[in-house]
C-alpha cells in the first residue's frame, strides 16, 4: 500500500449563492484505497470530488491531504490528477502532446517526457495512437488518453469523475476491469465518482453514499449493501431495487398491506410504524406466504424478475428459474424474515432489532 | 437511379445560383480591372469600347506621379495595423474575462458593448473632432487609431466572447490540475482553440479601419491621409479620373486580399478542430 494520497474531509460544506449543495461531510480516504462516491445526480458527489481537487473551495470545513491542510490550496499544488467525464482532452494537441502536458508544465527535460509519455501510453495500450489528435480517436481511446494524461506524472491522488459514463455498455464493463487492474498496479489512492451502483460495488474498496447534499453512509460495498443506513440508500442500491413497504410491527408480527406474518426477531422493536425492506432475492415462491398476482414477468435468461401485486402493494421477486410465469397467475411469496430490513417510518433511519 | 439524377439536378441548380451570386459580386471588380487598363478617353467612350489596347500607365501614374498613393498606402497600413494589433491585444483578454469570470454587471456591459455599434458614426464626428482638437491629436496617427479602436474594440470583444464561452471550462480545469498557471492554461489551452475566432476578428477589424473614410477625411487632415481619402483626389469638380481611380482602388484592395488568404488557413483550422467528446466544437 502506498503511503501517499490520504484524504480527510472535516465538516465540509458548499453553498452556491443561496443554494446549499453539500453539508457536513466528514470523510477519511486511506492511502492506496479505491474509494467511490456514489449517489444520484445532484447528490453532491461531484462537488465533493471537485473540492478535493481544488476546483471548488469548500465554504465550510477543512480538506486535509496527506495530513496537511489543503482547504485553500490551488489545484496545481495538490499533487492530484483528474479524469473528467468529458475527458477534457486538448483538441489542438496530439495524444502525445496531451499526455506530455502535465510534465511540460513542471519543466521536465524533453527526453524524460518522451519516455514517460511512452510508458503511460503503453500502460493503457494507446502507444500506437500517439500522433493522432483527440478528434480522430474513438470514445474508448479518448478515455484511455485521458487516463494516460492523469497517470503520467504519478500523482498522489487520482480523481475520476464518471469516466465510464460515455462508453457503451460492453466497453464499460471491460474498461472497469482494466481500471481496477491499473489502480492496483499503480497503487495509487483513487477517488471515483459514479451514479452507477454496480460500478461502485465492483470497483471499490470502500464507498460513500450521497443523497441530497449529504453523505449518508460509508463502508465497504458488502456493508453498505447488507446494512443500508437509511431507507433511501436501501432503495438506491441493488438491482432490482429493494422492495420497500409500509408496515406495522406488533408483538413479533408484521402486517403489510392488510396481511400479517410472523417475524419473531423483530419483537424487540415493540409496536411501531416502520418501513420494511426486502430484497427481491430474499423472496421466494412457495405454497404459503404472502398471496399475490403476477403483473409482469421479466425473463433474464438464468433468472426471472416477477412483479407481484400483494394487496395493492408492488413486490418484486427474483427467482432462479428460466420459465416465464404468465401474468395473472396467483402465487405465494415467502419472505426470508432473517433478511428483512427495518427502517423508521418518519426518519427513514435503519432500526436494528 | 432516381435519387442520383435528383442529386445531379440539385447540384446543377446550386451551381447556377452560386455562379449568379458570384457574378453579382465580381462584376464591379471586373469592371474596375477593365477600366484600370484603359486610358481616360476610352473609359468615357460611348458606346463602351470592348476591344482596346490594355495599358499599365494608370498603375504607373498612381504609384509614381506627384500624386502617388504610395505614402497613403503606407499611412493606411500603419493605421490599420496599429488598430488591429491594439484591438486584439485588448479584446482577447477582455473577452476571455467576460466569458469566464462571474462578474457583476456582466449583462449590462454586454449590452453597452453592442449599443455602441448602434450609434450612427456621423453623429460622433463633432464630439470626436472637439476631443481630438482639445488634446492636440488632430491630423495624427494616434488620433485616428484611438478613434478606430473605439469602434472596433466593442465589436471584437462581442465577437470573441461567444467563442470563448464555447470552449469547455473543464479543459482549463484540467490544465490547472496539470499544474498550469491561469496564464499558461490560457496560453496553451484556450488561445490555440480560439485561433479561428481571432483570425476572423483580425480580418474584420483590419478591413473596417482600412476601408474607413468618414473619420479619416474629417480628422486626418493633411499629414495623415489614408488611401481612401487619397483616392477621393481623383474625383474633383472638373472631371473624375476613372482609370486612375480604378487602378488605385485595385491596388488598395491587395493588402486586404493578402490578409484574407493568410488568415484563411487559421479560420479553417479553427472551425475544424474537434474538442470534447460529444460536444464537438463546430
Amino acid at each position: 500500500m502506498s503511503k501517499r494520497g490520504e484524504v480527510r474531509l472535516e465538516g465540509v460544506g458548499k453553498t452556491f449563492g443561496e443554494t446549499r449543495v453539500l453539508r457536513e461531510v466528514d470523510l477519511e480516504i486511506r492511502p492506496g484505497e479505491f474509494f467511490s462516491l456514489l449517489g444520484p445526480s445532484g447528490s453532491g458527489k461531484t462537488t465533493t470530488l471537485r473540492i478535493i481537487a481544488g476546483l471548488e473551495t469548500a465554504t465550510e470545513g477543512f480538506v486535509h491531504l496527506d495530513g496537511k491542510d489543503a482547504t485553500l490550496l490551488p489545484p496545481g499544488d495538490r499533487d492530484v490528477a483528474m479524469v473528467f467525464q468529458s475527458y477534457a482532452l486538448y483538441p489542438h494537441m496530439t495524444v502525445a502532446q496531451n499526455i506530455a502536458f502535465p510534465l511540460k508544465m513542471i519543466r521536465t527535460p524533453a527526453a524524460a517526457i518522451d519516455a514517460a509519455v511512452r510508458e503511460a501510453a503503453t500502460r493503457v495500450s494507446i502507444e500506437h495512437l500517439l500522433q493522432r489528435r483527440p478528434g480522430q480517436l474513438s470514445g474508448g481511446q479518448q478515455q484511455r488518453c485521458a487516463l494516460a494524461r492523469a497517470i503520467v506524472r504519478q500523482p498522489a491522488l487520482f480523481l475520476l469523475d464518471e469516466p465510464l459514463s460515455n462508453l457503451d455498455a460492453k466497453l464499460r464493463v471491460e474498461t472497469r476491469v482494466e481500471l481496477k487492474r491499473l489502480q492496483r498496479s499503480l497503487d495509487v489512492t483513487t477517488v471515483y465518482v459514479t451514479h452507477d451502483q454496480e460500478e461502485a460495488m465492483s470497483l471499490s474498496d470502500r464507498m460513500a453514499i450521497f443523497m441530497d447534499g449529504r453523505m449518508v453512509q460509508v463502508g465497504t460495498p458488502e456493508e453498505v449493501f447488507r446494512h443500508p443506513a437509511t431507507v433511501q440508500v436501501a432503495g438506491f442500491l441493488g438491482n432490482p431495487p429493494m422492495n420497500l413497504m409500509p408496515a406495522t410491527l406488533a408483538g413479533g408480527r408484521a402486517s403489510v398491506a392488510g396481511l400479517s406474518f410472523k417475524a419473531p426477531q423483530l419483537a424487540s422493536l415493540g409496536t411501531r410504524e416502520v418501513t420494511l425492506g426486502i430484497r427481491a432475492s430474499a423472496l421466494e415462491f412457495a405454497d404459503e406466504g404472502l398471496p399475490g398476482t403476477v403483473t409482469l414477468c421479466e425473463v433474464l435468461g438464468e433468472e426471472i424478475i416477477v412483479d407481484l401485486d400483494v394487496g395493492g402493494q408492488l413486490l418484486r421477486v427474483k427467482s432462479l428459474q428460466r420459465e416465464r410465469i404468465p401474468e395473472g397467475t396467483r402465487v405465494h411469496a415467502r419472505i426470508d424474515t432473517a433478511r428483512l430490513h427495518v427502517f423508521d417510518r418518519t426518519s427513514g433511519a435503519r432500526l436494528e432489532p | 437511379m432516381r435519387p442520383r439524377t435528383g442529386g445531379a439536378l440539385r447540384n446543377a441548380l446550386l451551381m447556377t445560383v452560386a455562379a449568379l451570386l458570384l457574378l453579382v459580386w465580381t462584376v464591379p471588380i471586373l469592371l474596375a480591372v477593365v477600366t484600370s487598363l484603359k486610358n481616360e478617353k476610352e473609359v468615357l467612350a460611348y458606346p463602351p469600347t470592348l476591344v482596346f489596347e490594355p495599358t499599365l500607365k494608370n498603375y504607373a501614374a498612381v504609384l509614381t506621379d506627384a500624386t502617388s498613393i504610395l505614402p497613403n498606402l503606407t499611412s493606411s497600413l500603419i493605421i490599420a495595423l496599429a488598430t488591429t494589433m491594439l484591438t486584439i491585444l485588448i479584446a482577447v483578454p477582455a473577452a476571455y474575462a467576460i466569458a469566464r469570470l462571474r462578474l457583476p454587471g456582466k449583462q449590462p456591459v454586454g449590452f453597452y458593448v453592442l449599443a455602441t455599434q448602434l450609434v450612427p458614426p456621423i453623429g460622433l464626428i463633432i464630439p470626436y473632432f472637439l476631443i481630438l482638437n482639445r488634446i492636440g491629436w488632430m491630423d495624427s496617427y494616434q488620433g485616428l487609431v484611438v478613434i478606430y479602436i473605439t469602434f472596433s474594440l466593442p465589436f471584437a470583444i462581442w465577437l470573441l466572447v461567444s467563442y470563448f464561452e464555447d470552449i469547455p471550462r473543464e479543459m482549463e480545469e484540467a490544465a490547472l490540475l496539470d499544474r498550469a498557471s491561469r496564464w499558461q492554461a490560457f496560453w496553451h489551452v484556450v488561445l490555440p482553440q480560439a485561433r479561428g475566432a481571432i483570425a476572423v476578428t483580425v480580418i474584420f477589424v483590419f478591413l473596417n479601419s482600412w476601408n474607413e473614410f468618414l473619420f479619416a477625411v474629417v480628422l486626418g487632415g493633411a499629414t495623415v491621409k489614408p488611401v481612401t481619402v487619397a483616392m477621393y483626389n481623383y474625383i474633383n469638380t472638373e472631371q473624375t479620373q476613372w482609370a486612375q481611380l480604378s487602378a488605385a482602388a485595385l491596388l488598395a484592395m491587395l493588402p486586404v486580399i493578402l490578409l484574407g488568404v493568410l488568415a484563411q488557413k487559421h479560420i479553417v483550422k479553427g472551425l475544424t478542430t474537434g474538442a470534447v467528446k460529444g460536444v464537438g466544437r463546430r
